[in-house]
């Protein structure tokens, strides 16, 4: 079929569902509001017309008791796709994910396995506030037997999710509000791609160098990736030439592109939606220096949420999330060309 | 050649007058199979998908963010 | 019954809650015209309005002083009007200026009061432990300050919810848990998400009576929630009302609601709960048409003040994010 066409992320991970959905009766799926609404960031979409009300279950507001069921499902040979609808509701569920989804594959010796799929919608920069704004990658990324991944664009979220459903471990799919692709939120223009029709998968640990450029390299994903290029896009004007690495997946961590590339550069600048401290950035800082601290030229930088919660006023929340101009800045620094 | 039109029904025009499309599944120039969805529009705040009524070669004529009525082209298909 | 200060006061409430809402349904529109994007214009992000649920708030707030604790949910807006949080800097935290309640910090969804003792916030029925801790605390005061906790119909069926029910009931303390059941959790109607219909029914598994109120009925609820207060002041224990009331807008503005039946909004207006109340008011006769219009007309004058100082209110400045994250 031809690959012309341009899917946003939301129509591409519904995508990706129906296709297992329709070759795998074990996958099914159910949230709150993820029937009749189709999801509120538009992530399934059609599937209650495709698929009925048994498969596309629509649930109460009670995510400890159905994202536990996802894990009982799982356990008892399903491939359940679980939404909690904004991944700072985590709050009220976290046993289920990290104590039970999590942990039972190990608890039981590897006798027991976990196959579901838990997605969540990540991101601020629209004004929803400190429990609806959070990433939270670091979160997830933390706890020891959950697989993470965190999309920047579409062709990666079909191949990620669909390797998400067929994976047998626990995969949480964080994805970008900013990023769906909805009619009534603001989205950049490369995160919609082209998205072949048929079903494909993406391995999760591999990194992609969305920009090559010899000066630095900026680590980053989701959303930040287009932060990113926009800064690699403005430095470029003064003759940097900055390396764009879109991690994909958090868990597994492809260390040895994030390597290569600053053996390369001698410049490393992380930039992350979550957290500061404690966090992906310091993560992939470290993993560099332990590896060799010589491959560095200059200290590092990172650009993250400065250990505040989210505020929802637009001049303090637009401070404290990294933007191109702070990630171009951040990266003059690291070049000694701070002006 | 043929029109892709918003459909006279698709909303009511006297309480919303104006929608805008909000996505095109295709570039300008993409050959697309009768029936794929082309577009979505956005009104107020509900969003309508567009269909390809014939296959062809997709012309734009509203690109993303421009404002669309009842009964606007949004697109022309091109055929062979 | 209600003596005629009360009445007047719970339509005061009422009218006030409603212009307010039907307000900002207009602001909120303002610079996400021709396209509707929530991050944009005079007030962004989600925006969840409470028209057709004041009974709620005026029937059981009536009952409170300001000591009292009450939690709300997202949905807030109403309950902090009639608990008396202060209007102007109310909207002025809504539309993220430097005066707000919170300097911008929390929006609609996060809105604290401690004059009077208000607070909500986004996550569902978060406010349950809250409001039975507040409640703790004054019993351990030995203040007869009570809490009232605000739920959702969808919230019933959220872990915390029961925990906090327990807790109230197995400690004796002077909570009111008041239920409001628009009907639908966000999308998804009662039918699909409760396994019973009557949520009040659940109060006797936590050893409190529960009470249920039809059809977003102000006078009625006005008297069960009297009872419900007095017992918890009296030091008897808690009590869990559920109230059917109307949701007339979506569950955010911005929800197309496609999942709603055609004519439900229209058939609910027809009976709006405000107009009910002034016609049984006019009719008790001790109150005059003129007497309800000026508090009315009083209502509509404070919100009308209150959006226009929030409008003229300075943005805070960029680096105020980083304070207040420690007292």
């Amino acid at each position: 079929m031809s690959s012309n066409r341009q899917l946003t992320v939301s129509r591409a991970m519904a995508e990706a569902i129906a296709l297992e959905m329709r070759t795998d009766p074990s996958v099914f799926v159910m949230g709150e509001d993820i029937g009749t609404y189709g999801g509120i960031f538009g992530a399934t979409a059609g599937l209650l017309d495709e698929f009925g009300e048994e498969r596309v279950r629509d649930t109460p507001i009670s995510e400890t008791g159905f994202i536990g069921a996802g894990v009982g499902a799982a356990m008892a040979g399903m491939r359940p796709i679980v939404e909690l609808m904004f991944v700072d509701f985590f709050g009220v569920c976290m046993d289920s994910i990290y104590n039970l989804a999590a942990k039972n594959t190990y608890f039981s010796g590897g006798n027991c396995k976990v196959p579901m799929v838990i997605m969540t919608a990540t991101g601020g920069g629209y004004s929803d506030a400190g429990q609806h704004s959070q990433t939270l990658h670091a979160t997830f990324a933390h706890l020891p037997g959950m697989k993470v991944v965190a999309p920047s664009n579409a062709y990666d979220a079909k191949g990620l999710m669909a390797a998400a459903i067929r994976d047998d471990s626990p995969v949480v799919f964080m994805f970008h509000k900013g990023l769906q692709g909805l009619a009534w939120m603001a989205s950049p223009e490369e995160a919609a791609t082209a998205v072949p029709e048929e079903a494909y998968t993406l391995p999760f640990g591999e990194a992609r160098v969305v920009r090559a450029g010899k000066d630095v390299t900026l680590v980053t994903l989701s959303m930040m990736v287009h932060r990113a290029m926009d800064a690699a896009r403005a430095l470029e004007k003064d003759g940097i030439d900055a390396e764009v690495i879109d991690l994909r997946s958090l868990v597994p961590l492809d260390r040895e592109t994030i390597l290569q590339s600053v053996a390369k550069t001698g410049r490393l600048v992380v930039v992350d939606e979550d957290y500061r401290s404690y966090g992906l950035t310091a993560e992939v800082i470290a993993s560099v220096v332990e590896k060799d601290p010589g491959l560095l030229k200059a200290p590092p930088q990172r650009l993250a949420v400065p250990d505040v919660p989210i505020p929802y006023s637009r001049p303090m929340e637009q401070f404290v999330l990294p933007n191109a101009e702070t990630i171009a800045a951040a990266t003059r620094i690291t070049l000694g060309k701070a002006g | 050649m043929t029109d892709v039109t918003v459909p006279e029904d698709l909303w009511d025009a006297n309480k919303t007058p104006e929608g805008i499309v909000a996505n095109w599944f295709y570039s300008d120039g993409a050959e697309v199979p009768e029936g794929a969805t082309l577009a979505e529009l956005m009104v107020e705040k509900s969003s309508f998908d567009i269909a390809a009524p014939a296959a062809g070669t997709l012309r734009i004529v509203v690109p993303k963010d421009g404002t669309v009525r009842p009964g606007s082209v949004i697109a022309r298909l091109e055929s062979g | 019954m209600p003596s005629k200060a009360q009445l007047l006061w719970m339509y005061e409430a009422m009218e006030k809650a409603r212009y307010y809402e039907d307000t900002m349904a207009t602001v909120y529109m303002e610079g996400k015209q021709p396209k509707f994007d929530i991050g944009a214009g005079t007030v962004p992000g989600e925006m969840h309005l409470a028209a057709g649920q004041e009974p709620c708030a005026a029937g059981v707030c009536v009952h409170l002083r300001p000591e009292d604790t009450v939690t709300a949910p997202h949905r807030p807006h109403h309950v902090a009007i009639a608990k008396g949080v202060d209007l102007n800097r109310m909207t002025a935290e809504i539309f993220g200026k430097k005066s707000g309640l919170s300097g911008g910090r929390g929006g609609h969804m996060h809105l604290f009061d401690p004059a009077v003792n208000f607070a909500c916030s986004g996550i569902i029925a978060e406010g349950t432990g809250p409001a039975v801790g507040a409640a703790l605390a004054a019993k351990l005061k030995g203040s007869d300050a009570i809490s009232v906790s605000y739920i959702g119909e969808g919230a019933a069926n959220q872990g915390a919810t029961h925990e906090a029910l327990n807790l109230a009931g197995l400690w004796k303390l002077p909570v009111v848990f008041v239920i409001e059941d628009n009907a639908w959790g966000i999308s998804v109607p009662k039918s699909k998400a409760t396994a019973i219909a009557d949520t009040s029914q659940r109060a006797a598994g936590y050893g409190m009576p529960g009470h249920h109120v039809a059809d977003n009925d102000t006078l009625a609820l006005f008297e069960v929630a009297g009872e419900a207060v007095a017992r918890a002041r009296r030091g008897e224990g808690p009590s869990l009302i559920e109230v059917e009331t109307y949701r007339y807008y979506g569950h955010f503005q911005g929800d197309p609601e496609l999942y709603r039946p055609k004519g439900e909004v229209e058939a609910l207006k027809a009976k709006d709960p405000i107009e009910r109340l002034r016609k049984a008011m006019l009719e008790g006769g001790e109150i005059t048409a003129e007497e309800a219009d000026a508090a009315r007309d009083r209502a509509r004058q404070e919100v009308d003040e209150a959006y226009a100082f929030a409008r003229a209110a300075d943005y805070p400045a960029p680096e105020e994010a980083l304070t207040h994250v420690f007292a």
